[in-house]
């Protein structure tokens, strides 16, 4: 039955999936990215995740627009982590405390108004919307194997993919990137500087919120077409070990995702084919990978230094 | 900092006044969020919140449902107070709670020739002991090998969940059943009720017997010091001569001890059997009940009384309103982040400023 498995076809389309489980993990691990990079660390992603699953959804089920589903998707995320910036930045807060609180809230607040605005939704019928097409790219998917695999996705996998070079050259060639490194490693020379330390830290905690709720909404509207509760189903905490597992570099951060979302493909193919094996086991492995990537990862040189450490002018 | 022209600054010290108001002001805000969800769903604000309160505090029998609701709160909340104190986030009292409940159902289902009393003691120190392994392997990794406990416990959480749902579909699934779930457990290992005709079992009791024994632990032990040492300061701690990874260990398995406990209490004295569905989230609710009440053990009984009376009063109230009952959920969130700004407020002064 194993061998089923590692037939040219099916690795194709494992490696295929495994693109496609990607995109998700990889917009919201680019958002916990500069997030971090800003000095703070926001916890709060699964939250975020999940609420944009469920606004692009409701959007996209409102409206029957695809990118009005993404516009919608993208506002709430930057509404979380505006609570979350707010919270940190401003007041001070315990950032820990501040992301438990911000995932509780999207948890409640989502399955509430998924139930108010769909009371006749049941287990068996479930509202449901017409997902995003996949966009074959001319030429280049035709090329044997590469073609399916990387040329033959959604457009936010695209994106999500072609942001990570960006996002380098953001964070290393740019003025700005180097404002917001230095931010996360010595916020005292940035305010010597006389840089609006404020405003640099809701503008990227924003948009790499922003990032999180795209992440999210590609869950509901590429991916399953429907919503239930908890879809986000840990995607969020694993953007957030990716980010330390790949040591705050963006390639590393693909890297790091594209393990993950391997594990998670292999898994679904395997219960596809019907392996005589407990699915239980399979679908904990991304999440035991997970606690493994933690314990192996501990270089971490990258990491900014002020992450999760307020900042008071003296 | 400066905004909208209001100039916030650090206050030197707090006053218990200025405390007072901004946590009245807390629950205003929250009374105010709920009715905007209320209106949200189209409900009166006035019959929603009277069938909530009737629900929950309405009756002696409501009352005693409610007692039942908080009984596992009061323990997940006194496991989160534990780990708090010692500034260890974890998360992960939902899966302690199942580990718990695996442990405790095991002993339930198969010593049952013990004496009931002995029986009764058996399933408790089980489910102590699940919950403990599970609050152990975090607090091993961040004290030897500076694992972050976060996303420890969080990832934890999830493979307990699979853990669970393997145990309930293959080796202890009772066949004739068309739920995953396991057989019912014989009556001599269920948790004896306090009340007749009403759910209230001891583990009530166990409950409040807890909350003493932690507020003991916490402020009449050396190591209850020592927990409290490693939250406040660290390094101090560490130059006094603690173990710190010692303490660190023992504080998550006391923690995970006790939302195991929380475990037990729902097997053996509601379900009397194992399910997938014995915990609706009523590890996370632990956390907000645990910074609700300060971080304060005997705080914990009020803060678990008046969220179990929310679960147990949202259905009165989805049934009358059609209110959903997972508004208690967004409720939670609310309250959490106003209850953080309201304590951060009282230590800031606001000022208008007309140049900023």
């Amino acid at each position: 039955m194993l061998e089923a498995l590692f037939q040219p076809t099916i690795i194709i389309s494992m490696l295929a999936g495994m693109v496609r489980i990607a995109t998700p993990i990889l917009l919201a691990a680019l958002g916990v990215l500069i997030t971090n990079r800003a000095g703070i660390m926001n916890l709060g992603f699964e939250g975020i995740m999940l609420m944009g699953a469920y606004v692009g959804f409701w959007a996209a089920h409102q409206t029957q627009s695809i990118p009005l589903a993404i516009l919608a998707a993208i506002v709430s995320g930057g509404l979380m982590s505006l609570i979350m910036v707010f919270m940190a930045s401003t007041l001070k807060v315990d950032q820990t405390v501040t992301g438990i609180a911000l995932n509780i809230l999207a948890s409640g607040l989502t399955f509430y108004w998924y139930r108010v605005a769909y009371k006749a939704a049941t287990a068996q019928v479930m509202p449901s919307v017409e997902i995003m097409q996949r966009v074959e790219i001319p030429i280049l998917s035709q090329i044997p194997v590469l073609g399916r695999v990387f040329f033959s996705q959604y457009l936010l996998t695209y994106f999500a993919f072609l942001m990570v070079p960006c996002m380098w050259f953001f964070l290393y060639k740019t003025k700005y990137g180097l404002e917001l490194r230095c931010l996360g490693e010595n916020p005292r020379a940035i305010d010597m500087k006389g840089i609006n330390i404020t405003r640099l830290q809701y503008i990227t905690v924003i948009a790499g919120g922003m990032l999180g709720g795209l992440g999210g909404a590609f869950l509901t509207i590429a991916s399953a077409g429907i919503f239930v509760p908890e879809i986000s189903a840990g995607r969020g905490w694993l953007a957030i070990v990716v980010v330390i597992a790949g040591n705050w570099l963006p390639f590393r951060i693909l890297m790091a995702t594209l393990i993950f979302s391997f594990l998670d493909a292999f898994q679904l193919q395997a219960q596809s084919l019907g392996v005589q094996f407990p699915y239980q086991i399979l679908l904990a492995l991304p999440y035991v990978a997970a606690i493994v990537l933690i314990i192996v990862s501990r270089a971490r040189s990258e990491a900014p230094s002020a992450l999760g450490v307020p900042y008071f002018r003296e | 900092m400066t905004v909208l022209g209001l100039r916030f600054e650090r206050r030197e010290k707090v006053s218990r006044r200025w405390q007072f108001v901004t946590l009245a002001l807390a629950f205003l805000a929250s009374a105010l969020v709920s009715s905007l969800l209320i209106i949200f769903a189209r409900a009166s604000v006035g019959e929603a919140f009277a069938a909530l309160f009737a629900g929950a505090f309405g009756s002696w029998k409501a009352f005693l449902e409610t007692l039942v609701k908080a009984t596992p709160l009061i323990l997940t909340g006194l496991s989160v107070t534990v780990a708090f104190r010692a500034k260890i986030w974890s998360i992960g009292a939902e899966g302690q709670l199942l580990t718990g409940a695996m442990a405790g159902y095991w002993v339930g289902a198969n010593l049952t020739s013990l004496p009931p009393v002995l029986l009764f003691l058996a399933i408790l120190a089980a489910a102590f002991a699940g919950g403990a392994v599970c609050g152990w392997i975090p607090g091993y990794l961040k004290a030897k090998l500076r694992v972050d406990e976060v996303i420890v416990t969080v990832m934890l959480n999830y493979v307990v969940i699979f853990l669970l749902s393997y145990l309930l579909a293959n080796p202890w699934r009772e066949p004739a059943q068309y739920y995953h779930m396991t057989p019912s457990v014989p009556e001599v290992a269920h948790f004896p009720v306090l009340f007749a005709r009403s759910r209230l079992h001891i583990g009530f009791v166990v409950a409040l017997v807890s909350s003493v024994l932690v507020f003991w632990l916490l402020h009449k032990t050396c190591l209850g010091y020592e927990i409290r040492g490693i939250g406040l300061n660290p390094t101090a701690v560490k130059f006094k001569g603690v173990n710190v990874a010692r303490v660190t260990i023992l504080t998550m398995v006391i923690s995970g001890g006790l939302a195991g406990l929380a475990g037990a209490g729902e097997v053996m004295g509601l379900h009397h059997r194992l399910k997938a569905d014995i915990s609706t989230g009523i590890g996370f609710t632990g956390i907000i009940i645990a910074m609700l009440a300060g971080l304060n053990p005997l705080g914990v009984i009020p803060a678990a009384i008046l969220f179990g009376g929310l679960v147990n009063g949202s259905n009165r109230m989805q049934i009358l309103t059609g209110v959903p009952t997972a508004m208690v959920y967004t409720i939670q969130g609310v309250v959490l982040l106003l209850f953080l700004s309201a304590r951060a407020m009282a230590m800031y002064r606001v000022r208008r400023v007309r140049n900023a």
